[in-house]
C-alpha cells in the first residue's frame, strides 16, 4: 500500500506494525498503530513527529529491541523474527540521541571497535587495528582517538564514535534516533554532513528520526510524519513539505521557527496531544485540528494517496485538497474540546 | 529614561574538580522598561549562569565575584547564599527554567506552589492567594483551573508544567521575567503556544524579558535586542534583525552559517571549525581566535572587548570590518 518502491529494491519494510502495552485497569496504550513504510536501498527516510508519537518505538521494532504485537519488519523481503540471527543483528544498527550515555564509559574506542570486529569476525585478528583506523577516518576522527575514553571527548566527537561503532559491523541500514538533537548548533552541521556522506559514499540506507523539520527536510529523500502512533502523511520530501495534505504536517511546518521571522507564529494546533491510552475516536488529531469537520470525529481516515500520482499519502478526509495555510489568518474551526495536560505516557 | 535593568561587569567564578574558572567574565547589558533581550550562545557559554547570578541563585560551586545588578535605579544586594533576590525590591524579578519537572516542587500541588508568593511576598490571605492562583492558572491558558489546582507536577504534561512555571513566576507580580531556555525541551507546536503566551503577557502586563536560548531561529519572534555569548563574554550585541542580518563578529556569522533553515533545505550548513574550548584552558586574547579565519597575531595578544561598530551595534572583534566586507562580497545566502 505504501507505494511501489519495490521495483527499485526495497531493502527495509515495516508492514502494518502495531505495538501496544497493557496498563492498569485493563486499559491499552497504543504506542504504534498499523505503521507501514518502505525504504529503498540507499535511501534516507525521515521519520518526523513530536514526543509521544511512537517514532522511537518504531525504531526499536526495526532494530529488534521490541517485538511488535502485530505486523512484521522485513529486510530484503525476509521477515525478521523476535529472535534475530547475528547476521540480522549486524544488518541494522542504531545511533542514539544522547552521546553521553550511549557509550560505555569504561571502554576505550579501540576496545569497543575491536570487540565488535572480533566477535562478528568482520576481519581476521591481524587486520583489526587497521580496520579501526579506517573507521576513525570514515567518521573524521584522528587515529589517536582510538586510545581515548568517552569522557575525554566532546558531544560531537562521541557521536562520531557512536557512528563508527554502528559502521564497524558493516550494516545495511542505520536507524538514527535524534542523533543531533543534543549537540550544539556548530557541531550539528558536521554530524549531518557525516550522515550525508555515509549515505552517498557507502550507499547506506538510513532511517533518520527527528522532531526537527529543518534537519529532516535537509537530509531525507522521503518523509513520514507520525502522530499518536500513526503515520499521518508520507511521500517524497518536496511533496510532503511543499504540498502538505495533512493539517498536522502543515502546522509543524508553520510552527518551525525561522531566523528572520519577526511576526510571532500564531499557534494553530491547540491543546496538547492526548494520552495514547485515550486516543480520540475518528481521526486522532481532530480535537486539535484547525479545520476539523463532523466526519473527522466519526470516521478514522486511512493513509491513502492524495491523488497527485507520486506516492504521496495522507490520512485525512480532505487529502485531495491542499491543506489551508493557517499562518495567513485562515480562521481555524475546531471540533471537540481540545485535550490538555494529559497524563504523560510511559 | 533609566533602563529598568542594568547589569554591569558581572563576573562569576565556578569551581569544578577543585579548579576555578570564570563562567561569566565581565558581562554588561541593560534592558529598557517593556523591552526584551535575547542572549544566545552554545552550551557552556555562561548564559544560564548569568541569569542565575542576576537572581542570586547560583549553584553550589558558583560565586559572584564582582559586578552590579541595578533594577529601576536601585542596586540589588547579593549574599551569595542561593536564596535569591528580587522579592523585596520595588520592581520584582522572576525566573523560569528549561525543565519544569525539576524546577517544581514534586510534593506540593501546583496550585499551592502558585499561591506561595501571593501569600508570603504579597502578603495576601489564604483564600485570596488561592483565588489569585486560580486566576493565574487561567491566565496562562490552563483550562479547568479549579481542578488543576490540585494536580501534582508529575501528573501534568511538559507544556502544562511550563505554563505552571510561568504562573508561579508571575505570582509575585514581577516587572522583569528572566527566561532560561523555556521552550528548549518542548515540542515545536507547544513551543509556539508558550512563546505566544510570553508575548501576550509582555504586552498585557508590560513585562520586560531577558530570554536565554541556544536556538537562534527563535529569537526574532521573541526579542528586539540580541546579545551573543561565547566563553563567558558577550561578543556581539545589537538589534536582533541587524545582528542576524549583518553580524559583525565571526562567531555570530559562524552560528548563522551552521544553522539549518526549514525553508532552504538545499543550503549546506557550515560547521564552525574546532570546538568550544575547555573553560579551564581558554585561549589567550580573543578566545575565539583558534577557530576564526580572520584571526591575526593581534587577536592572540589583545584582550578584545566590545566596541561600537554601528549606531546600536557592538562587537568584540578587531576584524569586524573585514568580516562585514567579506559577507557583503559573498552576497550572503
Amino acid at each position: 500500500m505504501s507505494g511501489a518502491a519495490s521495483a527499485s529494491g526495497v531493502l527495509l519494510e515495516v508492514d502494518n506494525v502495531s505495538v501496544s502495552f497493557h496498563v492498569e485497569h485493563g486499559r491499552v496504550l497504543r504506542a504504534v498503530d498499523t505503521v507501514s513504510f518502505q525504504v529503498a536501498k540507499g535511501e534516507v527516510l525521515g521519520l518526523v513527529g513530536e514526543s509521544g508519537c511512537g517514532k522511537t518505538t518504531v525504531a526499536k521494532c526495526i532494530v529488534g529491541q521490541i517485538t511488535p504485537n502485530a505486523g512484521a519488519v522485513r529486510l530484503e523481503g525476509r521477515e525478521l523474527g523476535p529472535k534475530r540471527t547475528a547476521e540480522e543483528r549486524r544488518a541494522i544498527q542504531m545511533v542514539f540521541q544522547d552521546p553521553y550515555s550511549s557509550l560505555n564509559p569504561r571502554m576505550s574506542v579501540r576496545q569497543v571497535l575491536s570487540e565488535l570486529l572480533g566477535v562478528h569476525r568482520i576481519v581476521p585478528r591481524a587486520g583489526i587495528e587497521d580496520r579501526c583506523r579506517e573507521l576513525m577516518a570514515l567518521v573524521g576522527l584522528p587515529p589517536d582517538a582510538l586510545g581515548g575514553l568517552p569522557s575525554q571527548f566532546s558531544g560531537g566527537q562521541r557521536q562520531r564514535i557512536a557512528i563508527a561503532r554502528a559502521l564497524a559491523v558493516e550494516p545495511r541500514v542505520i536507524i538514527a534516533d535524534e542523533p543531533v538533537s543534543a549537540l550544539d548548533v556548530s557541531v550539528q552541521a558536521t554530524i549531518l554532513r557525516l550522515f550525508e556522506d555515509l549515505g552517498s559514499r557507502l550507499g547506506l540506507t538510513i532511517v533518520f528520526i527527528s522532531h526537527n523539520l529543518a534537519v529532516v527536510r535537509h537530509l531525507s529523500r522521503r518523509v513520514a510524519v507520525m502522530y499518536l502512533g500513526r503515520i499521518v502523511e508520507e511521500g517524497g520530501r518536496e511533496s510532503v513539505f511543499g504540498d502538505p495534505r495533512h493539517p498536522y504536517t502543515r502546522a509543524l511546518l508553520e510552527a518551525a521557527p525561522r531566523l528572520h521571522q519577526t511576526e510571532l507564529v500564531r499557534p494553530v494546533v491547540r491543546g496538547e496531544p492526548p494520552s495514547p491510552i485515550d486516543i480520540p475516536a475518528g481521526c486522532s488529531f481532530h480535537p486539535r485540528c484547525p479545520r476539523a469537520e463532523e466526519v473527522c470525529s466519526q470516521v478514522r481516515p486511512l493513509l491513502e494517496s492524495v491523488g497527485t500520482g507520486d506516492e504521496h499519502l495522507a490520512a485525512c478526509h480532505f487529502r485531495r485538497e491542499a491543506s489551508p495555510r493557517f499562518g495567513d489568518g485562515t480562521p481555524p474551526t475546531y471540533r471537540d474540546e481540545a485535550p490538555f495536560g494529559a497524563l504523560e505516557g510511559p | 529614561m533609566t533602563p529598568l535593568l542594568e547589569v554591569e561587569d558581572l563576573v562569576v567564578e565556578m569551581r569544578r574538580h577543585g579548579a576555578a574558572f570564570r563562567a561569566v567574565d565581565g558581562v554588561s547589558f541593560s534592558l529598557e522598561r517593556g523591552g526584551a533581550l535575547a542572549i544566545v550562545g552554545e552550551s557552556g557559554c555562561g548564559k544560564s549562569i548569568t541569569l542565575r547570578a542576576i537572581m542570586d541563585l547560583l549553584p553550589s560551586g558558583g560565586r559572584l565575584v564582582s559586578g552590579r545588578v541595578v533594577v529601576d535605579g536601585v542596586e540589588l544586594e547579593a549574599d551569595n547564599r542561593g536564596r535569591g533576590r528580587g522579592h523585596d525590591q520595588r520592581e520584582r524579578m522572576s525566573i523560569i527554567f528549561q525543565d519544569a519537572l525539576s524546577a517544581l516542587n514534586p510534593v506540593a500541588t501546583v496550585g499551592n506552589q502558585i499561591a506561595e508568593a501571593p501569600r508570603h511576598v504579597l502578603a495576601l490571605g489564604r483564600n485570596a492567594s488561592r483565588e489569585r492562583a486560580i486566576e493565574l492558572l487561567r491566565l496562562v491558558g490552563i483550562p479547568d483551573p479549579e481542578r488543576r489546582y490540585h494536580a501534582y507536577p508529575h501528573e501534568l504534561s511538559g507544556g502544562t508544567r511550563q505554563r505552571v512555571m510561568i504562573a508561579i513566576a508571575l505570582s509575585s507580580e514581577p516587572a522583569i521575567l528572566l527566561c532560561d531556555e523555556p521552550t528548549t525541551a518542548l515540542d515545536v507546536t507547544i513551543q509556539t503556544q508558550i512563546l505566544a503566551l510570553l508575548c501576550e503577557l509582555r504586552e498585557a502586563r508590560g513585562l520586560s524579558l531577558v530570554f536565554v536560548t541556544h536556538d537562534l531561529s527563535v529569537v526574532s519572534q521573541v526579542a528586539e535586542q540580541l546579545a551573543v555569548m561565547y566563553t563567558g563574554r558577550l561578543v556581539e550585541t545589537g538589534p536582533t534583525e541587524i545582528v542576524l542580518g549583518a553580524p559583525r563578529h565571526p562567531y555570530t556569522a559562524g552560528l548563522l552559517g551552521a544553522a539549518l533553515d526549514v525553508d532552504t533545505p538545499e543550503r549546506e550548513p557550515i560547521a564552525i571549525p574546532g570546538s568550544i574550548p575547555d573553560p579551564l584552558r581558554l585561549p589567550s586574547g580573543c578566545t575565539f581566535h583558534p577557530r576564526c579565519r580572520f584571526a591575526t597575531l593581534d587577536c592572540v595578544t589583545t584582550d578584545v572587548r566590545l566596541e561600537p561598530v554601528g549606531p546600536d551595534q557592538e562587537a568584540a572583534c578587531l576584524h569586524s570590518d573585514a568580516l562585514a566586507a567579506a559577507l557583503a562580497g559573498a552576497g550572503r545566502d
